[in-house]
Parts: structure tokens; sequence; C-alpha cells
């Protein structure tokens, strides 16, 4: 049931939104690994505010296929994060090697995805198959 | 320019057809605080950042938002496959599908057509970057009204995904906000 009461008392104590802002000197140290980051939508552990459920949800892993995709869709999601904090703090330098990590990490893992399982990126090297490779199924917005 | 990755960038698998919350997701879609709406914002008003720090963040939120466009598109899709005309019209989608069939098309809940009107740009950046914080508060408020209509966890999870992105959204523009009104505190 909807009460307005719950709502904002909830809404206060998860809070978090003005808390104080990075300084160059004041590095977050410690961030989530690429998958519990991933699963969160948030790499900081100090920005992350939940809201209905308090534990994140894991993601459902069916085949080898679904579970390599999950770990180059967490490094992808590590980079991205990683990559707008680096856009404010282009000083940090243990960041920018994090940020590294993961983007070697990830590109190691999507050339091995798209030699089993067809080109991510259309100009990869599995796309130097015939027939054209790119047309095949699925499309991202596809069930599995 | 820009390149596209074949994969989203959070998975969507609905197993349930759910008419119902296809027309309220509908609105991050195409409504004034969805994903659409936002790419277009700050994609537009990266040109004219004062430094470095500003194109950069606008050029790359802007871009992930266009990926969000791409995870709400997919719900839609998902939460609307294999509906029959009878299911549609009884869920209040009869309109939409006298028009546009079984096709997507931008809009709000409500049906109102997607509008540039809705993306703000003040020729100021503290009024822009002010305009796009705003934004991302808006969007978080609206994906937990969203949250609170449904308990299946295959809606849940991207919806709360999406949420997230938005608090690490509004945070970095807080930051870059700040350090502008320091660089002008400094300058003057």
């Amino acid at each position: 049931m909807y009460s307005y009461q719950d709502r904002n008392l909830n809404y206060y104590n998860n809070m978090n939104f003005n808390q104080p802002y990075y300084t160059e000197d004041a590095n977050p140290a410690s961030l989530y690994d690429p998958y519990q980051g991933f699963i969160r939508g948030n790499m900081f552990p100090d920005l992350y505010n939940w809201y209905k459920f308090e534990q994140p949800m894991d993601l459902t892993v069916k085949s080898e296929k679904d579970q390599m995709l999950i770990y180059l869709d967490a490094l992808s999601f590590a980079t991205i994060d990683i990559n707008l904090y680096l856009d404010i703090y282009p000083n940090d330098r243990d960041m920018i090697s994090l940020f590294n990590q993961y983007r070697m990490e990830a590109d190691r893992v999507r050339s091995e995805y798209e030699n089993k399982y067809g080109p991510i990126l259309v100009d990869s090297d599995a796309s130097n198959t015939y027939p054209w490779a790119w047309d095949n199924r699925p499309w991202p917005w596809e069930n599995q | 320019m820009w390149i596209y990755k074949k994969k989203l960038e959070y998975p969507v698998n609905i197993k349930n057809k759910d008419l119902r919350m296809a027309r309220y997701i509908l609105t991050q879609y195409g409504g004034p605080a969805g994903e659409l709406s936002a790419a277009w914002q700050y994609l537009n008003q990266r040109y004219t950042m004062p430094d470095e720090k500003g194109k950069a963040l606008l050029t790359d939120i802007g871009t992930e938002e266009l990926a969000h466009v791409e995870i709400i598109s997919t719900m839609l899709y998902q939460l609307m496959n294999g509906a029959t005309v009878e299911e549609l019209e009884a869920a209040g989608l009869g309109p939409s599908y006298a028009q546009f069939g079984v096709d997507l098309f931008p809009s709000d809940s409500f049906g109102n057509p997607f509008t540039m009107a809705y993306i703000k740009t003040a020729g100021d950046p503290i009024a822009n970057i002010e305009s796009d914080m705003a934004a991302e508060q808006r969007a978080r408020a609206t994906y937990e009204h969203l949250m609170d209509m449904t308990n299946d966890p295959d809606i849940l999870g991207p919806l709360s995904f999406l949420r997230q992105r938005e608090i690490i959204h509004y945070q970095r523009f807080k930051e870059l906000r700040n350090y502008y009104l320091e660089m002008q505190t400094k300058n003057s």
C-alpha cells in the first residue's frame, strides 16, 4: 500500500545525494569488483543507493554463452563507470590504471566471445567470415 | 561518430508479457523524464561547454543514455511481444495499435508523442548542468514509481540498474557544476 510517510522515510534514510563530492586527493579507495558493480549499476560503494530491495539481483546464467556475455557486460560496465569518474578527475593515476586493467580484460573476453558466437563490433576479426555474420541472430532486444 | 555494440548495456530477458507495465514504462522512452530526452539534452549541450571536463562528461553520459534508450525499447518490445489486438485494447493500447500497429513509438504513458521541447538548454553552463542534474533526479523518481508498480524480477532488474545510473550521473553532473562554481569564484 502506498504510504507517503513511509516513502519519505525510506527516501531520507537512503539519501546520500548530498554527501561531499570527491576531491583530487581523496580517491575512492575501493570499488566493487566488476560483477558486483554491474548488478548494482554502480562501481562506487559510497555512492550506492538502493530502492525496494537491498540485495542486488544476481543475473541468471543458463549457458556458457550467457556466462561469458555477463562477464563481458560487467567489464564493459566497469570501464563506463570509471570513465565518467575520470572525466571529472583526470589526474587520478590509480583509477586510470584500473580503467586500463578492465579495458584490456574486456577486449580479451570480447574477442573470445566473438570468435565463438559472432561479432559484437562489426569491425572485429569475427567479421572475416563467409557468409556475412553480422546479420545473424540474436539481436540485443530479442529474448534469449 | 558512434559505433554500435551488438549487445545491451544490461541484459533484458522478460518472460511474462505485461501490457500494463509496458504502458507505464513507455514514458521512459518518449516522456519528459525519459532516456531519449536525457540523451539529446546532454548531446545537444556538449558543444558549448567551457572546458574539456564538461565536453567529455556530456558526451559520455549522453552516449550512455542512448544505450538506455535501447534497454527501455527492449523492455517495451518484450513486454508487448505476442499480445493480441484484444489484449492491447484491454490494456488501453488500442489507440497505439490503430496508429502504429505493433511498432514502438516514443511517447509518454498517456500517449503524448515525444517532443524536443522537453530538452533544456539555456546558453549558460551552470544553468545547463543544473537542468541536467534535475533531469537525472526526475528520471530517478520515475524509476522508483515504476518499481513501486511491479514485483516481476525480470522487470525490476533493469529498472533498478537504470535508476542507479541516474544516481551516478547526478553525482558526476554535481561534481562538474561545483567545479565550475569554484572556477568562477577563483576568477572573480
